[in-house]
């Protein structure tokens, strides 16, 4: 899942960009309010990770364009200020969630999973599909009720083909939630994955759809 | 628990000043009027001594001439006889001697020798344990001598009578002055006591300004002044809780920082990816470390607290320093620090505070400049003052953005840096400790910035 990261300070930033990372998030980091509002125009993020205190343009004006703009991404502010005051602001500006300085990566990486839920209308944290199971909290897939080992990687494209169980996913919109800017991506990275979740879990789980991408029925046989 | 001192009472003190004032004028009057009635009861009475010697004299005299020459030796005569001479003639007294040895002639209640020795005019005597009053008279060439005399005790039960109803009254007064002074008092008291009565029921947090309508004249000043010092308290309680807060939400970022990069480093699957977030955790701890310790610095440049030691200290000398110290700083970024040479440049102050105010500025300079660029320091003697400048070629700063650089926690947002935002408050301080006056300009040919610190010369010691 391609996350967007709004944070001028760079150790910071960095922390946050590595730390989601390695839970399976791919993090686009912007140092500033404008820088923000044009990634939020031409990528579409599963959610934002927003510090108020921003150059340029501050994470409340950013919030506000955002949603007179219509972009219902799920944001999560960051800031140092603790005051309900602060927090209701916040939230009424279009702000989901709110986390107060230092934070947990864990917790930021579980608010966020849970943001992304809800956006989606996933409520349960566990998904289920056939005999496919896949805990995005605990970062664990069964398949038949045997645990099976996935990389980072595979685990986040499972978890977005689940996620839009049903529908075909080309390759280019499984690249953009699973890749940042700057990763290098190998032409058929998708494909290898996709063979290796194949192996792993069973082959004709995953349908190829020629020309158009892939696709995770909802029901196995349909 | 202390012994409070003893606190004098504006009430008893007014009350003893006023009946002390009032009895000592009263007893002063008192004193005054008795010496005067005591010489007016003097003169009288001698003139009635006087006057009963010569009608005696009068008496005798034609008696003496007739012959009769009183062979009868002491002879009593009863003063009753002469009553109506005076009030007092009871307590007159005479004697009659012949050639002023012999008694001839006396008052029944008179003593029996001789009244006084002089034999002239008033004198004083005593006689047993009594004083009396004289006069003496002789009736005439080569006849009896004639002494009249009243015991003193006289006259100053008269005067002791006198100063004793001028006293009466003061006795009373005394009291009853007392009792109006007190209530008087407590009346003109009521509106100091309710002052205190409203400042003792306060909250410590209420620091809104007294009712001072209904304040007397004399405790308006009072009212006023504590108002003046409500709103200056409150002032510093403002900008005290802002600068904890501020600094409390200065310090989470950081923190947050630190957090972040040492749980990546404890999720880290690689070796690389362990030890880059472990040098970042080390980067943060300075950071946090940093902004501590200029915290620190400026909580110990509270105003009001004296700074020592406080000694004529070289400037040059300092920024030369400093400099040495920050230079390799300077040279991570390939930036060169240069320092102007020049004469003699004394400043009174403390060469701590002088050191930080330098680095603080060298350091600022450092972090704004683009890398190969060059920051000079000039300290520069002038007649009045010592000015010392600090340029670099950075970005500078826009004129609006000049006046806010001074306040705390201000950073230039997207610079990049990840100073403590303190640096140019704590300069600020040590100009005000040192009565120095700080400025912001451009630097040459109106690139960069330039900062100013301006110190009065010292007066030669």
């Amino acid at each position: 899942m391609r996350l967007l990261l709004v944070e001028d300070d760079l150790l910071l930033g960095d922390g946050i960009q590595a730390g989601l990372g390695q839970a399976g998030f791919a993090v686009d980091w912007v140092r500033d309010g404008v820088a923000g509002e044009l990634a939020l125009k031409t990528e579409p993020y599963a959610a934002v990770i927003l510090d108020l205190g921003l150059p340029r343009l501050t994470g409340l004006e950013l919030l506000g364009r955002l949603r007179a703009a219509g972009n219902q991404a799920p944001v999560l502010i960051l800031t140092a200020r603790d005051a309900i005051a602060d927090r209701v602001k916040g939230l009424d500006s279009g702000a989901d969630d709110y986390l107060v300085k230092p934070f947990d990566l864990h917790e930021l990486a579980a608010r966020l999973r849970a943001l992304i839920r809800r956006a989606r209308g996933e409520p349960v944290p566990v998904m289920r599909i056939g005999a496919l199971e896949l805990d995005a909290a605990a970062h664990r897939v069964s398949f038949e009720g045997h645990p099976v080992e996935l990389s980072p990687r595979e685990f986040a494209l499972l978890n977005e083909l689940m996620l839009h169980a049903g529908r075909v996913l080309s390759r280019e919109q499984l690249e953009r939630q699973l890749y940042a800017w700057g990763e290098e991506v190998e032409s058929n990275a998708i494909e290898v994955h996709i063979h290796h979740l194949r192996r792993k879990l069973q082959p004709e789980l995953i349908r190829t759809i020629r020309g158009v991408g892939y696709l995770l029925p909802r029901e196995p046989h349909d | 628990m202390t012994k409070p001192p003893r606190r004098f009472s504006v009430k008893r003190r007014l009350l003893f000043m006023l009946l002390a004032t009032v009895a000592l004028a009263w007893l002063l009057t008192v004193l005054m009027s008795y010496r005067d009635a005591r010489r007016q009861v003097d003169a009288l009475l001698d003139a009635h001594l006087a006057q009963s010697a010569a009608l005696l004299a009068a008496q005798l005299g034609a008696e003496f001439h007739e012959g009769n020459e009183g062979e009868e030796e002491r002879e009593e005569i009863d003063a009753d006889d002469l009553t109506h001479l005076h009030q007092y003639s009871r307590q007159v007294v005479f004697q009659i001697w012949q050639d002023g040895r012999r008694l001839l002639l006396h008052s029944a209640n008179a003593p029996r020798e001789r009244l006084a020795a002089q034999e002239k005019g008033f004198s004083d005597a005593v006689h047993g344990d009594e004083r009396w009053r004289v006069f003496s008279l002789w009736i005439g060439p080569g006849q009896p001598l004639i002494q009249v005399g009243e015991r003193h005790e006289v006259r100053d039960r008269i005067v002791g009578s006198i100063a004793e109803h001028l006293l009466q009254p003061l006795l009373i007064a005394l009291p009853g002055l007392a009792v109006v002074i007190w209530f008087g008092v407590t009346r003109a008291l009521t509106p100091l006591t309710a002052l205190s009565a409203q400042v003792m029921q306060r909250d410590p947090e209420n620091l809104t300004p007294l009712e001072a309508s209904e304040a007397p004249v004399e405790v308006a000043p009072l009212v006023e002044s504590l108002n003046r010092l409500f709103a200056r308290v409150r002032a510093s309680l403002d900008n005290e809780r802002r600068f904890t807060a501020d600094a409390a939400h200065e310090l989470r970022t950081p923190l947050a920082a630190l957090k972040t990069q040492a749980q990546v480093a404890r999720a880290a699957t690689t070796d690389s990816e362990r030890q880059r977030a472990l040098d970042n955790v080390i980067v943060a701890s300075d950071r946090a470390a940093h902004l501590v310790e200029q915290l620190l610095t400026l909580a110990r440049l509270e105003p009001g607290r004296p700074v020592s030691p406080w000694q004529r200290c070289e400037l040059r000398a300092v920024a030369a320093a400093t400099v040495a110290e920050l230079a390799p700083l300077a040279r991570r970024k390939n930036i060169e620090l240069e320092l102007d040479p020049g004469g003699p440049t004394p400043v009174d102050g403390n060469p701590e505070l002088l050191r930080i105010l330098l680095r603080n500025l060298i350091d600022n300079a450092v972090r704004y400049s683009p890398t190969g660029s060059v920051i000079r320091l000039a300290v520069t003697p002038e007649r009045t003052r010592v000015a010392l400048a600090v340029t670099d070629q950075g970005p500078g700063l826009a004129s609006e953005e000049r006046e806010k650089v001074w306040q705390r926690f201000y950073r230039i947002l997207g610079s990049g840096e990840t100073g403590s935002g303190l640096g140019l408050s704590i300069v600020k301080r040590i100009a005000d400790v040192h009565q120095a006056a700080v400025s912001l300009d451009e630097g040459d040919q109106g690139k960069g910035l330039r900062v100013t610190v301006i110190f009065r010369y010292p007066e030669p010691a």
